[in-house]
Order: structure tokens, then sequence, then C-alpha cells
């Protein structure tokens, strides 16, 4: 069994030496952080990078469309194609199997000639910085479950999310803040459970407020009471909790229910500062595409995840959604590039202009890509206005920053663009590889639960080492 | 890379190799050193640089197959031989490194280049010689049953007397005689009792998830008599608050939600049925084994009314109430997740086995078999669990016709009246909005959109009243298929990879007798449910007993309550729980007594702090002297056994998400009457989209955009549990304290401590309006600020205030006035106690 260890330091014991009493502590984040579940800990290996951030494109974006073109579907476009889907993987919808040739050019990018469709100019111009993952795989072919297993890399039993896992073994270096945030995640709450795992390791979802009164974080403020009444009850609440803990010997779990009040006391401050982006230059909010019709919300939320990553969280994540293109993907399509490619590359180049990139992992990636060939719900419309099926098969994901190499397309799939032939990369390998990257095992990395050593990447998983920088 | 069958479930794998011993024919090999040099040249190599590291016993063994060795791919891996000297067409090693199957890719990062594979093939077609020497492979055993019966947990129940003790007059019963010659032995001192507001405010959370009023705690204090204990518990466990709390316990291990699946929002909307089985069923004190039969096979035991057959039926949702995944194209690959999910919920809940990793492989740590396995999941395949619906791909959970009873057939006819009344009143409109315009253009066109706006919405009032018909009864539960059958063993778990047949039958580790007869055209459920629910069963009373009283002591005598296995947590004090189990088994399976047992003793009345008596707590001190004064030699627990394994003090546990927000609601006086019946408010149309049903229409799906008014006053027990998105309308407290993902089976929830809790206890508006209601109470009347401070305490933390707490309440109040009202003040001072840590533990 490898549980990690808390380092076991006593709050009270600290008390003991120190006249300062709680008083004092409240703004001693070294002590705190003696008692917390999210206390620093040492990585496993050397880290490449400290914290990640990870950005979730909900729906399955096209790969074919945007990084893997394939010739024969281009020449065969609007016929049939001799695919080899399995017969249960089959429907009406799908079974005529027809290419679906690209519209919107595909081309080699930068010194390294990565491929990337012109409908994501400003992700093309930063192809250099980008390890372009063109073969990887999951398991299942519907949202839930795969998004479930691209989080947890479960797909039906409900596991900690990656997020979990790493706050569990790096914890965090800002204790005013939890160590997972997620900025606008979808409504399976699964995807940043902590399941087993210490709850403290749970995701925190964000959300940026429309209105200004609106808090980002659930309960963050009381628009009923002022900070005066509030601050009344606190410190009332926190004599109560004191004197009961004095009349123990000392209680660890009081002791923790008084510091987990004190954080948040703080994070009603900290927070709202952190998600306030108006202090930020126009030439950044420009970068991300902040004020844009289409890439306004995204632009501010991979903002504010770069504010969160610099303020020491250690794993952000931002999903994005618009990418289920059952019908007319020629229609829908580039409106999800619109809204996302600025977004996302505005925040690598912030990053990199901050010296952040070099140890901030950015991963993008869908639960799933989509099928080379056409999917008509209809039945009857042309070829053109035809969308693309789930396809868990084979998927392109692009990662940058800390501890990967810049400029290379690793993975190949077979000439339809449906199966890997080289380079495979299964989501659990992709999570070994996060794992490693942050200094992780994860084969060590591990959580007894009902008998069982439990892993992220469960009895599977390879770190991908061509990758590595 | 794992085996020849990559990454068929996520689930443990291990090296047993299926196959073993299995004997097939070497077709004559090609002799001699051209041969061999072949193979060293030529196949070797590439064996050594592409194979070695997940392939060999220098490397990994992935799937059970060795390439380093002859005899490593002649006996093969998982799915057989890996080569069929001779044969490459048929060999599984060729098949791989083609990638001609894209489950069984090899290697699988990259296809080797075409050079090499025609040398494999060359290989297999010369008869693969193979002059290397057998490395020594040590051949892992196949299970070995007889052995794993010596585990504790599967060794019959034995009951053992009450042992005798040195302080014969600690003991209040035969539980306390037990734990007390532990401590004895150890040398460790119990602590005192804690006095009587703490042990009222203990029993009757624990027995009722609810806190004592201010009227019970009067009584209490004012009932002199040696019983008075037993009347308290008594009055709780014959209250309906008892079988709410403990109903919700077990709904944790069921999975229990009002939604299907995570797949969009799909009403269960039947559920709660069970739910109100399980009230009744606690209410009754139904004997645990009628309980454990109900639930298994519940559509197969005999009824003599059809109130009792309608009550069977529902129990059997049991098997379909968790978490399934409905919208899945591969409806083969779903039904055997489905009937993974039973099997792994029957093994932990009744038995506290863990089955779930056998559907892929022998279990790693206990006696227990892929055979075992599917001997369990024939029976659930034999059962039907789910269908296609009309709407795509999606299939839904079984539900049986309920037995109609007098109730429903005047509800189904009120309703029928309603729906006629509808139709009649649109079939007016319709006639009408076809009747010549008896006005001029504009004005008949505004006309024509009233009607017909009204003609909308009565249509959808009438399909959503077709669709939810309350007259005709159903339940989310099982019955039989037509043709009963076994299950094949499937290879890693993928049910396209099958292995042998498995005839249904009972997990052989904790078996007393022969495998039972299954009377043909039956699933088995039954002769299942027989031989859990027997006295024999070694488990069952054990696994039972033991969630008790982890409830009432916060820890179970076996610590993992849903897993007695080999790599559990031992009993710290197994006598006990024999004792209890035959005890329980004895007293005709009655949960009550058994819960009354453990309430009365002297263990559950100890203080949970770790302080002698004399150390002076200050609210309402100990009554009992502490017997660690007589017991010179003998220490304080802390520091011998700090995780307090051996009881010599209560454990402290935080309330539960129901139980904060039940006790908010008693204490301000706001708790509705019991309730039950469906927790989603489907009966509002607006909570439902996609009806009408069109041809193409897709599931109609919830969204909860209106509650019932009631709901905010109920208990927590009755509010719709959701899987996906937050929790709805105040239930939403259940996200933030540790309400189980209705995923899992959860038989001890977690009790964190997370800053999103606190921000919820500083600024939830929830608190904030049960303050208010509290507040409102405590100022009706023209009692003084002094007598409401002491009713206030009452009634958030069922003890007095102390003089120091009264002071520093009135200053508080004083000082709250300045900016608000009487009522505003009142609001922050109750508010300020239900944020405290000890309104949220019990100790």
């Amino acid at each position: 069994m490898t549980h990690l260890r808390h380092a076991p330091l006593s709050r009270r014991a600290w008390l003991r030496h120190t006249s300062a009493g709680f008083g004092g502590l409240a703004l001693n984040g070294l002590l705190q952080a003696a008692t917390s579940p999210l206390a620093l800990r040492a990585p496993m290996l050397r880290p490449r990078a400290k914290r990640v951030i990870f950005l979730f494109m909900a729906g399955g974006p096209s790969q074919m469309d945007l990084f893997d073109p394939k010739p024969i579907i281009q020449k065969k476009h609007g016929q049939s194609v001799d695919a080899p889907l399995p017969e249960q993987h089959r429907h009406e919808s799908t079974e005529k199997l027809l290419a679906l040739g690209t519209d919107i050019p595909v081309r080699p990018r930068g010194q390294s000639g990565l491929t990337i469709s012109d409908l994501l100019p400003h992700t093309a111009a930063i192809a250099d910085e980008l390890c372009l993952l063109r073969a990887v795989h999951a398991d299942n072919n519907q949202h839930g479950p795969a998004a479930l297993q691209i989080h947890t890399g479960a797909i039906a039993e409900a596991r900690p999310s990656i997020g979990s896992w790493i706050s569990y073994g790096l914890g965090t270096e800002n204790q005013s803040l939890p160590a997972f945030l997620t900025i606008h995640p979808g409504i399976d709450t699964r995807n940043y459970a902590a399941s087993f795992l210490p709850a403290a390791h749970q995701g925190t979802p964000v959300v940026l407020p429309a209105k200004e009164s609106d808090p980002a974080i659930d309960f963050l403020s009381d628009p009923s009471t002022d900070a005066a009444s509030q601050r009344r009850r606190y410190d009332f609440i926190q004599r109560m909790n004191r004197r009961l803990v004095d009349r123990d010997s000392g209680d660890a779990r009081l002791e923790g229910m008084i510091h987990s009040l004190e954080t948040a006391f703080r994070m009603q401050a900290a927070a709202p500062e952190l998600v306030d982006l108006s202090k930020e230059t126009e030439a950044t909010k420009k970068l991300y595409g902040i004020g844009g019709k289409e890439t306004d919300k995204n632009g501010r939320a991979c903002l504010l995840a770069r504010r969160l990553s610099e303020a020491g969280v250690r794993f952000v994540q931002v999903t994005m959604g618009g990418w289920d293109h059952h019908g007319d993907i020629r229609g829908g399509l580039p409106k999800a590039c619109a809204a996302t490619d600025q977004p996302c590359a505005g925040l690598i180049r912030d990053l990199q202009s901050r010296g952040l990139l070099e140890d901030t992992l950015v991963v993008w990636s869908g639960e799933f890509g989509r099928t080379p060939w056409s999917q008509d719900l209809s039945g009857t419309a042309p070829i053109e206005k035809h969308g693309r099926e789930h396809q868990p098969e084979s998927f392109c994901t692009w990662m940058a920053g800390g501890g990967v190499k810049g400029g290379l397309m690793h993975g190949e799939t077979d000439e339809f663009g449906f199966r890997p032939v080289s380079g495979k990369v299964h989501l659990h390998d992709l999570h070994a590889t996060i794992l490693h990257i942050l200094g992780l095992d994860h084969e060590q990395l591990t959580w007894r639960h009902q008998g069982r050593d439990f892993r992220l990447t469960d009895v599977y998983g390879e770190v991908v080492r061509e990758i590595l920088a | 890379m794992p085996s020849f069958l990559p990454h068929p479930l996520p689930c443990h794998r291990t090296l047993r190799l299926l196959l073993l011993g299995k004997v097939f024919c070497i077709a004559a090999a090609v002799h001699g050193s051209a041969a061999d040099a072949f193979f060293r040249d030529q196949v070797e190599p590439i064996l050594r640089q592409r194979c070695y590291e997940c392939h060999s016993h220098a490397g990994k063994i992935k799937g059970g197959l060795v390439l380093d060795s002859r005899s490593g791919w002649e006996k093969g891996g998982d799915s057989g031989p890996a080569v069929i000297p001779g044969a490459a067409e048929k060999s599984p090693l060729i098949e791989a490194v083609r990638y001609a199957n894209p489950d069984m890719e090899m290697p699988p990062k990259a296809k080797l280049p075409a050079a090499e594979i025609v040398i494999l093939e060359q290989w297999v077609a010369r008869g693969a010689p193979d002059p290397r020497e057998a490395a020594a492979v040590a051949a892992k055993p196949g299970i070995d049953i007889e052995a794993g019966r010596q585990h504790w947990a599967y060794q019959p129940v034995r009951d053992s007397a009450p042992p005798a003790v040195r302080d014969a007059a600690w003991p209040l019963n035969d539980v306390d005689a037990f734990l007390l010659a532990k401590l004895e032995a150890e040398g460790i001192a119990p602590v005192a009792e804690a006095d009587p507001h703490t042990w009222l405010r203990r029993v009757t959370f624990d027995l009722t998830g609810l806190p004592p009023t201010e009227e019970e705690i009067a009584a209490f204090l004012a009932d002199r008599s040696a019983r008075a204990h037993e009347r308290v518990v008594d009055r709780l466990l014959a209250s309906r608050a008892y079988a709410e709390r403990w109903a919700r316990h077990w709904l944790d291990l069921v999975g229990y939600a009002e939604q299907i699946g995570t797949e969009g929002k799909i009403f269960a909307e039947h559920a709660w049925r069970y739910r109100d089985y399980l009230v009744e069923s606690y209410h009754a004190d139904k004997p645990y084994d009628r309980f454990v039969r109900e639930q298994v096979a519940g559509d197969l035991l005999p009824a003599s009314s059809p109130e009792q057959r309608r009550e069977q039926l529902i129990a059997t949702g049991f098997i379909v109430l968790g978490d399934v995944d409905i919208n899945a194209i591969d409806k083969l690959k779903m039904e055997h997740d489905f009937i993974d999910g039973q099997v792994n919920k029957v093994g932990a809940v009744f038995l506290g086995m863990t089955l779930g990793c056998v559907r892929c492989h022998d279990h790693k740590f206990d006696a227990i078999g892929q055979q075992d396995y599917y001997a369990l999941a024939g029976m659930f395949r034999s059962t039907k669990t789910t269908f296609k619906t009309r709407h795509g791909i999606w299939s839904n959970v079984h539900r049986v016709d309920l037995p109609e009873l007098e109730a429903d057939r005047v509800l189904g006819a009120k309703h029928e009246q309603t729906l006629a009344a509808w139709r009649k009143e649109r079939a007016k409109l319709e006639s009408e909005s076809k009747a010549p315009a008896g006005k001029a253009g504009a004005d008949n066109k505004k006309r024509l959109d009233e009607l017909n706006a009204k003609i909308k919405d009565l249509g959808l009032r009438i399909a959503h009243g077709e669709y939810f018909h309350p007259g005709k009864p159903q339940a989310l539960a099982v019955e039989d298929v037509e043709q009963p059958a076994d299950m094949r063993l499937t290879i890693r778990g993928n049910p396209y990879a099958l292995g042998d047949p498995i005839p249904r039958g009972l997990v052989r580790v904790a078996m007393w007798d022969a495998q039972p007869e299954i009377p043909a055209g039956q699933s088995g459920r039954r002769q299942l449910a027989d031989w859990i629910a027997d006295t024999r069963n070694p488990l069952t009373a054990r696994v039972a007993v033991n969630r008790v009283w982890q409830k009432l002591f916060g820890e179970g005598l076996v610590r993992s309550v849903d897993y007695f296995g080999t790599r559990g947590d031992t009993p710290t004090h197994p006598e006990l729980l024999d004792h209890l189990a035959h005890r329980f088994m004895g007293e005709g399976w009655s949960q009550k007594k058994l819960i009354r047992n453990l309430a009365l003793s002297r263990a559950y009345r100890l203080s949970s702090g770790e302080a002698p008596a004399d150390s002076g707590e200050p609210a309402g001190s100990s009554i009992h002297p502490s017997l660690s004064a007589a017991l010179p030699e003998s220490a304080g627990g802390s520091s011998s056994d700090p995780e307090n394994k051996l009881l010599w003090r209560m454990n402290r546990q935080r309330l539960d998400a129901e139980s904060i927000r039940d006790a908010m609601l008693v204490a301000s006086g706001r708790l509705a009457a019991p309730a039950g019946g469906p927790g989603l408010p489907l009966e509002f149309p607006e909570n439902v989209s996609g009806l009408p049903l069109t041809e193409k229409s897709n599931h109609p799906q919830f969204a909860i955009k209106k509650e019932r008014e009631s709901q905010a006053y109920e208990r927590t027990v009755y509010l719709p549990v959701v899987r996906t998105g937050t929790q709805p309308g105040t239930a939403r407290l259940r996200d933030v304290f540790d309400f189980p993902q209705p995923a899992q089976i959860t038989g001890k929830r977690n009790e964190t401590t997370v800053p999103t809790q606190s921000l919820y206890l500083l600024n939830a508006d929830l608190i904030r309006q049960r303050a208010a209601d509290l507040a409102g109470e405590l100022l009706k009347g023209g009692d003084s600020d002094e007598v409401r401070v002491g009713r206030l305490w009452l009634r958030v933390l069922n003890r007095p205030e102390t003089d120091s707490e009264r002071a520093e309440a009135l200053a508080f109040l004083a000082e709250a006035r300045a900016t608000g009202d009487d009522l505003a003040a009142w609001t922050e001072l109750a508010r300020a106690l239900f944020a405290t840590n000890e309104f949220l533990l019990r100790f």
C-alpha cells in the first residue's frame, strides 16, 4: 500500500509552541498547511510541470476536419467507403459510410509542419508549441461515459477525477483556494468528483458571473447580510468552536473544521479578486478575444484559468462545448472553432510571455473524436449538410508547455482516420503521462478503497515517453 | 500493453492462464539446426525487441502471456495458445501483429514493419521451430475453495457466552461484557458516561436522524426511573422517523435515485415506491431474512393478497435501481454491465463480498472464481431488467404492472374524468377554430391565435396526463425472462469473447451444502435469496449486524463494512460480532431488537471525549462516576488505543446531510408531517420536456423548474435524488455534506471537512431561512431574552446554555439590534448556532 502520508503535525502542537494562538494562526499559511489534506507534498519523480490546465472540448471535436485529414476521404467525398466499422457500432444514420470530405483546408504550419485547419488560425500560429497526439483512443462512444473516462479513467463507476488525484498527490500551493477548480463544468458532477478520495480533493466549480453581483463560486457570498454582521457571526461561531476544542485534549477533526471555516472566510475575500478580470490590461484581454462576440465567454474563462494557475491552483479545467456536430458539421464546426481558437491560443501565448508555460502543462481534448464518414439523422439531407457520429476509436489531442515536446506530431491513424496504426495513446496512457509530467508515478499513486488499491489508470496505462521533452 | 484483448473493462486483471492444462496438438515441428538458426537469427530478435517488454519473465507478463519460451506461447495467455504451429491464419499472434482484429493489435503502439510480420508468418507456417529451453514457469494455481474457507468470515457463526469481567457492575448487558473484557485485558479504562443531554441527543439522532425537542428533553430529565433510557429508546423505535432514517441508510447501498442513468435527465418515475417500501418495512420491523428475500426474489415468492404481491414486486427494485447506462448502442455490452452492477450489489450489500473484479478474472485475494461470478450472473441474465424503448438507441429499466388496489381505481377514475373534460374542451375549441370567420381579417387572426394557443396548451396537459397516469400503478422491478439460461464465462469481461457456459449457482466459498437445484424455467434468484437469508449463511447476519453497529458506534466491528474479504479489516471483537449475529437470527432477525440492545448498553452511553470523568466538562458534566478511578492499574485509552478500536469511548460522528437539514426543520418547528409518494414533482407539466410524443421523439426528460410547496419542509429522505447536476431545491445541501454519489454502494459515508461546507454554513440562504423561522418561534409570546436564549440552545444544541454563553449571546443580540430589528438579530444568532461544530456533530 502506498497511501501518501500527511505530515503528522498537530495543529494543536503548533499552538502550544506559539504564543500567537488562533488569531496569529489565521494568516499563517504554513501552519494551516500542516493539518490540511491539501498540504504540499513532494513529487515522487522529477517533475516537468507543476500544474495543469485542461481545456476540455465537450462534445467531441472532429479530428479529421481539424488536424488529421485523409486523402481517401477527400477523394471519395459523398461515396461509400469500405471502413472496418464493427457491426455493433452501426446504426441507421451512419450505415452508408459515406465519406465526408473537409471543405476547409488543413495545412502544415510553422517550422514543425503540424497539420492544422484554417478554421483554427490562432492555434495554427502557435503550432510549434504544440505536441499533437493524433492516435488517441477511448472505450465508449456515448458522451456521458466517454466524458467520465477522460476525467476519471472509468466509464461507468464513479471514480476520482484526474484533478482530484493530482490534488491528492501534490497538495496545493495556495491554502486560500481549493487545489482543483473547474470553470464552466458540465452537468455531470462525477467528472470533477473526489469519489472515494477525501472530499478536499474534489473540484470546485466556478461559473463566471453574468452579473457582477453573482458569485463565481457557490455560496461565496451572502447578499442578504453585510460584512460587519457576517464578521460578528463568524467570531461568535469560532468562539463557540474554540471553546469546544479546549474542552477536549484535542480533536483533530474539530481543529480541521475550525481551519476550514477560516479558509472559507478568507476565500470570500481572495476569490472575488481573482475572478475579477477588470485589472487585466486591454492587450491581455484582446489576446484572449475578450469582448469578441464569439470568443468573450471562453476568453474570460481561459484568462481566469491563467489567473488561478498563477495563484497556485494545481489543476484548473475549462470546459468549452459546442462540438457535437451530428448534422451540418460544415455549418457548426466553424462556430465552435471561432469560439475556442483564440481563447485557447491566447492562453498559451499569455502563459508563455509570463514565463508560466514552462512549468504549466496545457491539455486540449474532447472525450472522443468524430467519424470520417458522415451521419445523416434525417435520412434525406444532401451530403454537404451531413454531420459526423462519435468516434472513440481515434481522435486528436494536443498538449503544450511543461514537459512535452513542442512541434511534434505523434501517432498515425489508418487510411480512413478510423483506427490508430502507430503512436497509439489510450486515455489511460494520457493520464499516466500527465501524472508522470507532474512527477507522479501512476502505478504508485493509489488509494485503498474496499480492500483494493485504486489508481487513476486502474491496471492500465503506459507513459508516452516519446513526447516528453 | 496488456493482453490480446486490450482494455475490455476497467477491472483488475490477473495473470491466470485460463486454459492452463488444456491439451492441444502440436504440429510436427521442423527440426534441425537450419530451423533453429532461422529462429535464433530472425524470429527471436523480433520477439525480444518487440514483445519481451510486456511478455516475458524478465519484463511484464501481460495478459498471462510469455513469449520467452516455447511453453509460453504454447500455453498462451488468457485467450489460449498464441501460436498454432503450421497454421499462421489460426494463430492469434499472427492476427495480432497483422492488426487484423481491432481488439487485439500488437505491439499496441505501432504496427510492426511489414518485413518483420512476414518473418513471423513464415516461422509459424514452418511449424514454429523454437529450440529455447522452457523457462522455469511457476504455474499459478487455480483458486483453492477449501483454503479460502478458512478465512474468518466464511466460517460458521459461533455463539459464545458473554465473558466474565472483573468489574461486574459496569456491564449493563451482553454487549458491555464483551467490550469490557477486552478493555480489561488491555488495561484500558473506559471513560465516564456522557451527560444525559448528550446521550439523548445521540440516541435521538442515531435512531431517527432528528434532534430531541424541548419537550422530549424535559421528559427524559424528569424521568427518574431506572427505565428512563428504555422508554426513550422504545419511543424512538416506534416512531416513523426511525423508519425514515434507516430506510435512507439502506438507500445508500442501492444507488437509489429518481433519475435513470446519467445521460440526459430520464425520470425514474416509480422509484419512490421502493423508497416507501423501505420505510414501511423498517417501520414494521420486517424480519431481515424476509427483507432480503423480498428484494432479491420478491417476484418469485408466494403472496396471500394483492397488497403483499405488490409489496414483494416493489422490493425487487433493489436489483434495478442502481446507476446504469441506458443510452448505449452496444446492447450486449450494456446488458453485461447491468448484470455486473447487480452481481456486485448483491455481493457487497448482503455478503460483504467484492465480486465486481471477478467479472474479468478470478479474485486476487479471495477464493472467488470467475465460475462463481458467472454462476450468479446467469441468474440476472435470466431476469428482465431492461427493455429497448421506442426512442432511438435508448433502453430503460424494466417495469412491472402492480396489482391495482381500490385507491388506484379511485385515483384513476378521477384522473380519467379530468382527462375527459380536457379532451372535450379541446374538441370544442377545435371546432370553434374551424368555424367560419365571423369577423374581419386581423381580428379573426387574433381570435384564431388565441384559440390555437389554448388548444396547444390543452394538448400538452392531455399528453402529460396520459403519460403519467396515476391509475396504472407500476414499479421499477424485475421478473424472470421466459427462457432462463446459464451464462457463458467471458474472457476478461469482454462480452464478445466467450468461454465455457457456467451452470447457475451460488458462491462456493460461502456454501455449506451442494449447489441448489434451479427448477426449469426459473432464474435461480429464489435459490439465491434462500441461500443469503439462511441462518447457516456465514456472512448475512454478520454483515447486517455490523452495518447497524457502525451506524450507532461510528465504526463497524469490522471497519470495512462493505467488504469482509481477506483484504478487509478483521473484526475488533470477533466473539461479540458472532454473538450479536447469533442473537439477531435467534430473535427473528429483528433489527429493532438489535438496535435496542446496542442503544441500551453502557458502551453506548460513554462520553466521546478522551478526558476522564473528573476533568470538568462545562456543559452538564458527567453524572455517573467513572469506573476508571476504581481500577488503578488501568490507564486511559488515548495513548494505547488512539483509534478507539476497543471502544473505551464513544466515537463522534458528523451529522449527515439529511440530519443537518432535518434538524434545522425540527429546531424551527417547521418539519412537515411524514410524507412519501413521488419525489419528482412530475405532476407539473413544466417539469417535463419531450411531450407529446411523436414518431421520432427522443426520450422525455425532466427538469425541476417548479417544486411542491411542501417539499421545502419535508424530511430530506423524501426529496428527489438526481444523478447529474446539483440536487434540486433545498436538497442542494446534500451536495455539500457528503451525500454519496448514487452510483456507489456506500455502507459508510465520508465525513469530510471542506471549505465549501464552511461557505455554505456562512452564506447559504437555506440556513438563513431556517434561522429566521426559528427566531420567529422564539419571539412568539412574551419570554425574556434570557429565557429565549435558553430555548434556542435547547432547540439547536439540545442542552442548556452556560452562563458565559448566555452573556455572549445577549451581547451579540445587543450589537445586532443596533443595525436591525429583533427578528433580524435573533435570526443572526440562530444562524450562528446552526454553523457551530457542536451543532454539526453528534457527540
